[in-house]
Formats: C-alpha cells, sequence, structure tokens
C-alpha cells in the first residue's frame, strides 16, 4: 500500500476512534471528571437542572402572560427569566445537547425514534417526578449528587442515598409492569436518515458551536464572554457521555437489574477525582485577576442535607428509572433523537420551576426546612478527613458492586 | 457505532421480541423476560431501534451464560440472535 493509502487509513482509525467506536466507561468517567474540573476552573460546576428549570422558567412565564399573573402559583411567573442564551445554566443544557448530537451523527447513532404510547405517558411522569425530586435535593444527579459529592457538599450523600431507594423501587415497578400492564404498547416508529445526512448535520451544528462561542467571547461584558468556555466545555461533556453511553442511573441501576457493575465503578471513579480537583480549587480559594474567588467554596452546597436529599433522591431516582435516563443522561439521549426523552424535559422543566419557585418565595431552603447547608471541609473532618471520607465512600461502592457482580446478592430477580 | 458481531444467515429462529422504539432499560429486561420462554438452544431474535442495545444484550449474555450470537442491520432497525444457555 502507498504511503498516502496508509496515512487514510490512519486517519480513517482516528476519525472511528474519536467519532464512531463507543468509549469504554472507566475513559468515559475520568474524561467526565476532567471537563467538570475544568469548567469549575473556568466559571462553576455543571448541572443539567439549571438548564431544564431556565426553559421551564420561561414556560410558566408564557402561561402567565397568557392566562394572568394574578391566579396562584403563575403570581411568581409576572417577570421574564433570564434569556435562554444568557442563563450559564441553559447555555450547559445547549451546549451539552449540542455535543450529544454532535456525537450521535458522526457515530451514525441519530435517528428519531418515536416510542410506544405507555412509554410516552412514563416519559410524562417521569419528568414531572424528576422535577419535583430536583427540587427537593437541590439537584438532580448531578448537581444534586455527582458534583455535590464533587463539591464536598454533605448533601451529595444524602442524595445518592435517596438515589440507590428510589431506583430499586422504580426497578421493582418495571418489573409489574412487565407483568400487569399491555396497553400501549404500539405506536412505535422510527426515523432513521443516511449516514451522509447525519454528518452534513453534524458539522452545521459543530459549526454552530464554535461560531456561538466566539460570539460570546466578543462580548464587552464579562459575563457574557464567560459563556464561550461554558458553552465548549458543556458540549464536550455531551460528546463524552453520548459517545461512552455513560449514564449514571444505570451505574445504580445495573448492580440490582443485571450485576454489571462496569458504570458504577466509572461513576465512584469520576465522583473520587472530581472531588480532589473541587478540593484543590477550594482550598487556598485562587483569586482571578479581578479579586473574585475562582471557585466559591459554597458552590453546589445546597441547604437540602436531611430528609430534602434523601427525598428527594428516592423520587428522582424512580422517575429517572420511569424515563430510563438522570438529569445528564435525559440530556444526552435528547441529542440523539430519542423523543421518549424530549417529553421529558417540559415535565421535568415545569414541575421543578413552580416547585423551586415556591420554595423560593416561601424560603423554604433557607430557613432550613429540607435540611442544612453542610460544607463538609469546614466541619471536624477540614480538607483532608473529607477527601478521605469521599475516596473512602467510593472505594466501598466500588468493592461492594463489584463483589455483587460475581455473587448477585444484590440482584432483584424478575 | 461500535465494531459490531454480524450474525450469520440462515438462524433458525424460536421466537422474536418486538422492543422497536423502547429505549434503555427496557429491550434488555423485554429480552430477560422472553427468552424464560424458549428451550436451552433455541435461538431468540430480538427486534430494537436503541443504540444501547448493541452493548447491553451481548454483555448480558456474557454474564447469564447465553451465546450472543450477532446483529443484522436494517434499514429502521437492529435485528440481534441469541442462543440461550
Amino acid at each position: 500500500m502507498s504511503e498516502e493509502g496508509i496515512l487514510g487509513r490512519k486517519i480513517k482509525g482516528l476519525f472511528k476512534v474519536l467519532c464512531q467506536t463507543e468509549w469504554n466507561a472507566t475513559v468515559a468517567g475520568m474524561i467526565v471528571a476532567l471537563l467538570s474540573i475544568l469548567i469549575m476552573a473556568w466559571w462553576r460546576p455543571w448541572g443539567a437542572v439549571g438548564a431544564i428549570r431556565n426553559w421551564g422558567d420561561w414556560i410558566m412565564y408564557g402561561i402567565a402572560s397568557l392566562a394572568g399573573s394574578e391566579a396562584g402559583i403563575l403570581e411568581l411567573f409576572d417577570e421574564a427569566p433570564r434569556s435562554i442564551l444568557i442563563s450559564s445554566g441553559s447555555v450547559i443544557g445547549i451546549g451539552f445537547i449540542a455535543g450529544a448530537f454532535i456525537s450521535a451523527s458522526f457515530g451514525n447513532d441519530f435517528a428519531i425514534r418515536i416510542p410506544p404510547v405507555l412509554e410516552m405517558c412514563k416519559g410524562m411522569v417521569a419528568g414531572v417526578l424528576m422535577g419535583v425530586g430536583a427540587a427537593f435535593a437541590g439537584g438532580c444527579n448531578v448537581g444534586g449528587m455527582y458534583n455535590a459529592i464533587g463539591n464536598l457538599a454533605a448533601n451529595g450523600f444524602a442524595m445518592w442515598l435517596g438515589l440507590v431507594a428510589g431506583v430499586i423501587l422504580g426497578l421493582k415497578y418495571i418489573y409489574w409492569e412487565m407483568e400487569h400492564i399491555s396497553w400501549g404498547s404500539g405506536g412505535a416508529k422510527t426515523f432513521n436518515f443516511p449516514f451522509g445526512l447525519k454528518v452534513v448535520l453534524g458539522i452545521i451544528a459543530l459549526v454552530a458551536l464554535v461560531y456561538g462561542a466566539y460570539c460570546y467571547s466578543g462580548s464587552d461584558d464579562d459575563y457574557v464572554a464567560s459563556l464561550s468556555g461554558i458553552l465548549v466545555i458543556s458540549a464536550g461533556l455531551g460528546y463524552t457521555m453520548q459517545r461512552g453511553r455513560w449514564c449514571m442511573v444505570q451505574g445504580f441501576r445495573e448492580p440490582h437489574m443485571t450485576g454489571d457493575c462496569t458504570l458504577a465503578k466509572s461513576v465512584a471513579l469520576s465522583i473520587a477525582i472530581v472531588a480532589i480537583g473541587a478540593a484543590v480549587l477550594k482550598y487556598s480559594v485562587p483569586m482571578r485577576a479581578d479579586g473574585e474567588a475562582v471557585l466559591d467554596p459554597i458552590n453546589y452546597v445546597r441547604g437540602t442535607f436531611g430528609w430534602g436529599a434523601v427525598v428527594g433522591g428516592f423520587i428522582f431516582g424512580f422517575g429517572a428509572m420511569l424515563a430510563g435516563g438522570c438529569g445528564s443522561g435525559t440530556l444526552w439521549r435528547v441529542g440523539e433523537g430519542q423523543i421518549k426523552l424530549w417529553l421529558v424535559v417540559p415535565f421535568f422543566a415545569i414541575s421543578n420551576s413552580m416547585l423551586v419557585a415556591w420554595f423560593n418565595d416561601n424560603d423554604i431552603e433557607a430557613d432550613g426546612v429540607l435540611g442544612k447547608f453542610v460544607y463538609m471541609p469546614e466541619t471536624f473532618l477540614g480538607y483532608g478527613g473529607t477527601l478521605f471520607l469521599i475516596v473512602f465512600a467510593m472505594v466501598i461502592w466500588y468493592v461492594i458492586v463489584d463483589w455483587n457482580e460475581d455473587t448477585g446478592k444484590m440482584i432483584i430477580e424478575m | 457505532m461500535s465494531d459490531v458481531k454480524q450474525a450469520p444467515d440462515g438462524l433458525d429462529v424460536a421466537r422474536t421480541l418486538d422492543a422497536k422504539g423502547l429505549s434503555c432499560p427496557m429491550p434488555l429486561l423485554r429480552t430477560k423476560k422472553e427468552i424464560e420462554k424458549i428451550n436451552s438452544g433455541e435461538i431468540l431474535e430480538i427486534f430494537g431501534t436503541d443504540p444501547g442495545s448493541r452493548n447491553d444484550i451481548p454483555g448480558w449474555c456474557d454474564r447469564a451464560g447465553h451465546e450472543y450470537l450477532g446483529e443484522k442491520e436494517e434499514a429502521d432497525f437492529i435485528r440481534f440472535y441469541v442462543r440461550k444457555k
């Protein structure tokens, strides 16, 4: 083969590895951790619910504008929320979905997949439950658990407990549903597109993403200019998660369903890496040139360490089982064209938006009704003790799921 | 799209499960349930559209001891083949 031929083969091989082959779960978890630390160093931790709530606030504002904002909960939505292109939470969501879409397009995974009717109904109910759970827990599985533990906040552990219980109940429900509900099994339809068209759509999304980042970075307003990095890093997160099919709820579910612990181990490793990164960024509180903290220690520490995060995690975990995706898993599946998850998002958005607005209006979190604000390094643990606790907890989780994979002791039979 | 194992032609299928349109974890759960309805050595064919099944079904076969025979890609769905242990 000529040298040009070999070069062409190598380039094709690289494209396949970067854009088509499913990434190993451990590698994907480490890249997610790296990007999670980078986005914290850039500005703020990422989350899925910030985006979804901003979109929900817009839906509620639209309803209030049409129906009048005098009645009940609509009173809380008489002012326009921050623009979806300016709210940092929303920009994270847009970048994340765009990244997942680009990955799904190049990897030939994108198709419009309309599920059976029962699945569509489950998606709507799941969305409501996930919105409610995320409001109680102070975030979804990302902001309330993954990045909360990663940001050394005790509420992350409380949500973790609730998630385990909620996922187990959700699994039991699905077993029951398979035996007892036969309604709504029809109506599925998939619209696939030629691979060439998907590549073109992926390239268009990539160009739009780069153009958007340049538009932000050219702004005179520092806040808006910072959104450039937020958009790009969150696209990297969406890309990585879709390519590795990295789904946190699967990490919680599989040990009880099939015994497979690949994703659980990857999530545990990823959380430990984020915690180390956050400790470095928060410990000495490095300052930016203007004197502002790079990462304020209170970031992602929520006043839900108590029943709020446990119950919220439980409701969210149950909802995520019905949805077939957690907060982040829902968004990357939106990017690969799964209509069931498209339905989850607006219901998640509206229920979370309403409940959080009501909580804020009544100072529920501020008054400590849901639990306490506990930044673990400020307790007797200090930074060293906190890191030890997090790494120790992840090691225990790792060992338990690994042991279970061989023994099957925690598997719930059908 | 991972490196996929292509199923041989002319497989004698004992039962077919239509899991088109279902997303994770339903295709695998339905597969687990459906395989109970065939005898050892018989082949279950699964129609699916979730890209996650490409990983889930072979992975489950490995752990459960069933033989994963491979897949065949159609225009808008994938056929997976599993021989029961």
